[in-house]
């Protein structure tokens, strides 16, 4: 996207700029709408949990006295009579990241007000996300019909279920969290709401397509956890 | 005006309480005495700075307090002035860091002859072990624990048989040896704390912490335990007492030592067969 | 868009006419220029049933209000619960109905309720939702609804918390710092539902205050109003927007804690958990470490100190301001402290943990970085004390709890010299010391500042100023009380009480210190007691106060110069302020009175000697 025209201050490009926007008046981000400034303030916090689980996960594989579980086996899946390593997580991770250059095709057209294909895009994100969601209750079913449980584990040590549970769960909450707005949204763009500004329903604020790209900042960061989780987890 | 009076009269009360108060640190009965040299100059570094601080607060307020005809300065910025405090400031700082870091660095280095104590807390008591003639104490599982091996020494460790176990809640400490505190909990945290020694550190379940001290005034002292441990936190009590070397042996050679027990148990364990058997 | 174009011409049509007026006066017209809104004007929601206007308000002020009466609701609990713990530790024989269960259950209810929720709250939500709006120009806060759903998660998280007093097994007896294994074991009260219920009412806590922190941070960067920067916003400001930072930063530490515990309580997990031997029997945990909690809880509860007390150095630094008139001294110095306070205080956490455990090496580390954090602290105590320096003070009851915040706050700090210099804290920690140091710097210190802003910040409130010798009587009583109940308690952690006693039996430490155990029960009880006298002050100003009028401090700060006092929905009526100095311009020379507020234009003062707009 193109600078904002900001009437009566010239953006300088580079640190200088950066400094002279800090030094300004009225805004700090120059032409940046609240709702993605907030957005981004909430995502730097919202990593910082991610930060605290995987670092204790760290810890914990570190002080347990019993061995951690080998990942390829744990999460190996047979398929056509091949025991196939990652092979479930492999899609997973695909069909997420995929979901998020839906999302971001969804923005574009957002902008260029094309409320069809936003709109399709955006539910082609949520479909994304349902698959992801579907694909991880898959798994712990699978996990739980072996033996696998948040105090116990039949394959070593029983924090690798504790923590399993805990981060995957504390991620999959987040993905259908996502997964209920893009549903709303998608709805939203198709009535048209983001182009008469029609008002929310619970904030009475003025509908507008910046807020798809605020729900497409939060989809991206839940995709960018995920690879973390993946390596964590899956690759360790 | 009277706000002033009495605002001094906080800090002259909070120094004469200082000069007659009746309650101060025990004397220190331990080689920590450096602890309470920082201590001493922190308080006085520090105590000088508070004072001069409020004093100058005080003058102010007597100084320059409401006029209808007088203007205050006005001076937004004083670049140097407000050099020159950080820097004093800053020495100020270091001057007071520098001997606690010194210090740590003792505290956290165990002299190698110090003999090593096996202390075990629970909710709510304190368990004390000696390493045997070997110098060394057996390795120990929570799981082993029971009431023949109330610290859950590992049988098959050779080092374990000849550990002395003390059957009471008080330990013998001999004067001016090092001794290193290695302190295992089986349930909470808990803090094996003898205010005499000044020294103190968690034991925490799962891991085995130390610190290190040398007792140097013979005598009896209260263990207390510093963390809170639940509701019998305030009486979790045990005893420390120091005696010169010959006592302490004396009373070294009465203690029963892992392997005794044991024996002591197995005898126990055959006459209670037997007289089932008859 | 198209309104704010033209409200600017008018304004450059104004300045150049005041400029042509004042005949020669070597003033360029640009001198009053100002540029042009960026943003069109804030949609605001206004309520209009009973209902919408005074509970689920959308008003920033209502909002902060509410949380201002909440956070002190759950603050006179605390106030109680500490009575009732000075009492079984001053008069043991009085307190026959208390079990060690009960007063170990109000030593954890009292803390958490009062860091928490009584002082966060209040300083962040309370303070932070009144003042922010009113003090950078803006209508309200950005997203109101937002707001509104914060004040009712926090709300919850009260009513969540509270309601631990009557489950089975009573609230949470562990400490405020809720350490495993002993707050889900056995031997501890509560550990069941009370410890469930606390983590939950924490979880929602952390929830809600994100969604005001969101709020606080956003309005600050980006919803100021016109010619105010960021280094023209008043030090309260600044105060309240780091220490949002902070708590953004640090409450994910506590909620992944907070989260953990109620796994390894609920669920049987072993996060914190190692191999447990209790009552001769092995539990079913093993393998978790009890100091990653710690250093859960630390990361966060360091912060949180600053959390208080950052919004206290912010609003102490504006009341010294006004009421000594004159302006700040070194206020950049003062906004880079505040900053740099909050950066290091990130990397401090393990200075609470000395004697924890945990690898001795760091506390090399965390010795140097403590002591650090001593010089941007010490410079803003001297920038305080040399505000005054000079001044014009008027000794009335705000500025008397400011001078009040001084002592206390410089008391408190320099023994957190001796806590935070690693080998001095060894014979202290865990003693009535740390109890002394903490109570002064972010117990009585930060309660000065609360009292000093009540009555600095009712008539805007309410448009009456409280009633000054109701005042006096009140902080003499509480400064007086509070010193005498903290200051000798050093001396019994010198002694080496440990801290978290019941009872102080048979011990040689604690009966050489049973009469001053009284004596300091008494002075909490008065202390307690006198703060009915600023109830009855409210009470009685609301009725029969004297009206305050416009500015009645002659404070130069925007949220004074709203056109209605007390402020309405919006602020600022219809035209927003456009600001052409900082908040401290008092006793320039040149200038008529003793202060020159933010919106006045420089064309207007023209022969000041303004050095710094």
């Amino acid at each position: 996207m193109s600078d904002p025209k900001i009437e009566g201050y010239v953006l300088k490009p580079g640190f200088r700029g950066m400094a002279e926007d800090t030094g300004s008046d009225q805004t700090m981000f120059k032409g940046v709408h609240w709702g993605k400034a907030m957005m981004w303030i909430f995502l730097l916090s919202d990593t910082f949990i991610f930060s605290c689980f995987l670092i204790s996960y760290m810890k914990g594989r570190g002080s347990t006295l019993i061995d951690w579980p080998n990942a390829s086996e744990v999460f190996g899946l047979h398929v056509f009579g091949v025991e196939v390593p990652l092979l479930l997580i492999a899609i997973m991770t695909f069909v997420l990241i995929t979901s998020s250059g839906t999302m971001a095709l969804a923005v574009k057209y957002g902008y260029e007000k094309n409320r069809k294909m936003c709109g399709w895009l955006i539910l082609a994100t949520a479909i994304g996300g349902l698959t992801f969601v579907g694909m991880q209750a898959f798994e712990w079913s699978k996990l739980i019909h072996e033996g696998v449980r948040p105090w116990e584990n039949p394959f070593g040590a029983p924090q690798f279920g504790s923590f399993f549970f805990m981060i995957t769960g504390f991620h999959g909450t987040h993905v259908s969290i996502g997964v209920i707005f893009l549903f709303i949204y998608a709805y939203k763009t198709f009535k048209g709401h983001y182009d008469e500004g029609k008002r929310g329903w619970f904030t009475s604020m003025k509908g507008d397509y910046v807020e798809i790209e605020i729900l497409g900042l939060y989809w991206h960061f839940v995709d960018l956890v995920w690879v973390f989780i993946f390596a964590f987890f899956y690759l360790w | 005006m009277h706000a002033g009076i009495i605002f001094f009269l906080v800090i002259l009360g909070s120094v004469l309480f200082h000069i007659f108060t009746p309650w101060y640190w025990t004397d220190v009965a331990s080689n920590w005495g450096g602890m309470d040299d920082t201590i001493t100059l922190t308080f006085w570094i520090g105590g000088g700075v508070f004072i001069a601080v409020c004093l100058f607060m005080v003058y102010c307020v007597f100084k320059f307090s409401y006029k209808e005809d007088r203007k205050a300065e006005y001076k937004p910025e004083d670049k140097k002035l407000e050099r020159i405090l950080t820097w004093a400031t800053t020495l100020g700082v270091a001057a007071l860091l520098a001997p606690g870091l010194i210090i740590w660095n003792q505290y956290v280095n165990v002299p190698k002859n110090a003999i090593e104590i096996d202390v075990m807390a629970w909710q709510w008591g304190w368990q004390y072990r000696l390493p045997g003639e070997d110098g060394k104490l057996g390795t120990t599982k929570v799981v082993n624990i029971n009431d023949d091996n109330p610290f859950g020494i590992n049988l098959d460790d050779p080092y374990g048989n000849d550990d002395v176990m003390i059957q009471s809640d008080v330990i013998n400490l001999e004067n001016n040896r090092p001794v290193k505190i290695l302190l295992r909990s089986v349930d909470v945290l808990h803090n094996w704390y003898v205010p005499q020694f000044r020294a103190k550190m968690d034991a925490v379940p799962g891991i085995v912490t130390y610190y290190w001290f040398e007792p140097n005034k013979v005598g009896e002292f209260e263990v207390l335990c510093a963390e809170y441990c639940g509701v019998g936190h305030y009486a979790m009590r045990g005893g420390v007492e120091v005696q010169d070397k010959q006592d302490y042996d004396n009373w070294l050679q009465q203690q029963e030592t892992f392997s005794d027990l044991i024996a002591k148990q197995e005898i126990l364990e055959t006459s209670k067969t037997k007289l089932a058997k008859k | 868009m198209s309104e704010d174009f033209n409200d600017n011409k008018t304004i450059q049509a104004q300045s150049s006419e005041t400029i042509s007026g004042g005949g020669g006066s070597g003033l360029s017209p640009d001198k009053d220029y100002v540029r042009p809104a960026e943003i069109s004007e804030q949609d605001l929601y206004h309520g209009h049933s009973f209902i919408t206007k005074w509970v689920f308000c959308q008003d920033a002020k209502v909002i902060g209000v509410q949380y201002f009466l909440l956070a002190t609701f759950t603050g006179i609990i605390g106030l109680i619960l500490s009575w009732l713990m000075r009492l079984q530790l001053g008069f043991p024989e009085l307190a026959g109905f208390m079990t060690a269960e009960h007063y170990y259950q109000f030593v954890t209810m009292h803390g958490m309720i009062m860091v928490v929720y009584f002082l966060t709250a209040l300083f962040l939500g309370g303070f932070g939702n009144f003042l922010i709006p009113l003090m950078v120009g803006a209508r309200d806060m950005v997203f109101p609804y937002l707001n509104m759903v914060s004040f009712w998660m926090f709300f919850v998280a009260v009513g969540v918390l509270l309601a631990s007093f009557f489950v089975p097994g009573g609230p949470t007896g562990s400490g405020w710092t809720l350490y495993p294994p002993q707050a889900i074991l056995e031997g501890t009260p509560g550990s069941g539902y009370g410890i469930m219920l606390m983590c939950i009412s924490l979880i929602l806590f952390v929830a809600g205050f994100t969604m005001g922190g969101l709020n606080y941070l956003i309005t600050v960067l980006q919803a100021r109003t016109r010619g105010m920067t960021l280094m023209r916003m008043p030090l309260t400001v600044w105060g309240i927007f780091t220490a949002t930072v902070l708590a953004m930063l640090a409450f994910p530490a506590l909620l992944v804690g907070a989260l953990m515990m109620s796994l390894d309580n609920v669920l049987g997990t072993s996060f914190f958990m190692p191999t447990i031997l209790k009552a001769g029997e092995v539990l079913e945990y093993g393998g978790g470490s009890p100091i990653l909690f710690q250093h859960l809880f630390w990361f966060f509860g360091h912060p949180e100190v600053y959390i208080v007390a950052l919004p206290a150095f912010g609003i102490i630094s504006d009341l010294i301001s006004v009421h000594a008139r004159k302006n700040i001294f070194g206020y950049r110095m003062m906004v880079w402290a505040i900053v740099g306070i909050g950066a290091l205080s990130f990397f401090v956490w393990a200075h609470h943990m000395y004697v924890s455990g945990m690898n001795p090496w760091f506390g090399f580390f965390f010795a140097t970085t403590t002591l650090i954090i001593a010089v941007p602290t010490a410079m803003k105590v001297y920038n305080w004390i040399l505000t005054l320096w000079r001044g014009n003070i008027r000794l009335n009851t705000v500025m008397l709890w400011c001078l009040g915040f001084i002592v206390t706050f410089v008391n408190g700090g320099i023994t957190g010299i001796f806590l935070g210099n690693v080998s001095v804290d060894v014979p202290l920690s865990d003693t009535y010391f740390v109890i002394a140091h903490f109570h002064m710097v972010m117990g009585i210190a930060p309660l000065m500042v609360i009292m000093g802003a009540v009555y600095h910040w009712f008539p805007l409130v309410s448009g009456r100023l409280l009633d000054e010798k109701l005042g006096k009587w009140h902080f003499w009583l509480t400064f007086l009380g509070a010193y005498s109940i903290y200051f000798p308690m050093h001396y019994l952690g010198f002694i080496g009480v440990p801290r978290r006693y019941f009872e102080m039996y048979d011990s040689p430490y604690m009966t050489s210190a049973v009469g001053m155990n009284e004596f300091i029960s008494i002075a909490a009880f008065i202390v307690g007691a006198a703060q009915l006298i600023l109830m009855y002050n409210i009470i009685k100003t609301l009725k029969v106060g004297k009206p305050a009028g416009h500015n009645p401090w002659k404070a130069c700060s925007l949220e004074w110069l709203t056109p209605s006092v007390p402020p309405e929905h919006g602020n600022w009526g219809d035209k927003l302020p456009i600001v052409h100095r900082w908040a401290y311009d008092f006793s320039v020379p040149g200038a008529k009175e003793d202060f020159i507020t933010q919106t006045t234009p420089p064309s207007e003062v023209a022969n000041t000697e303004v050095e710094k707009t």
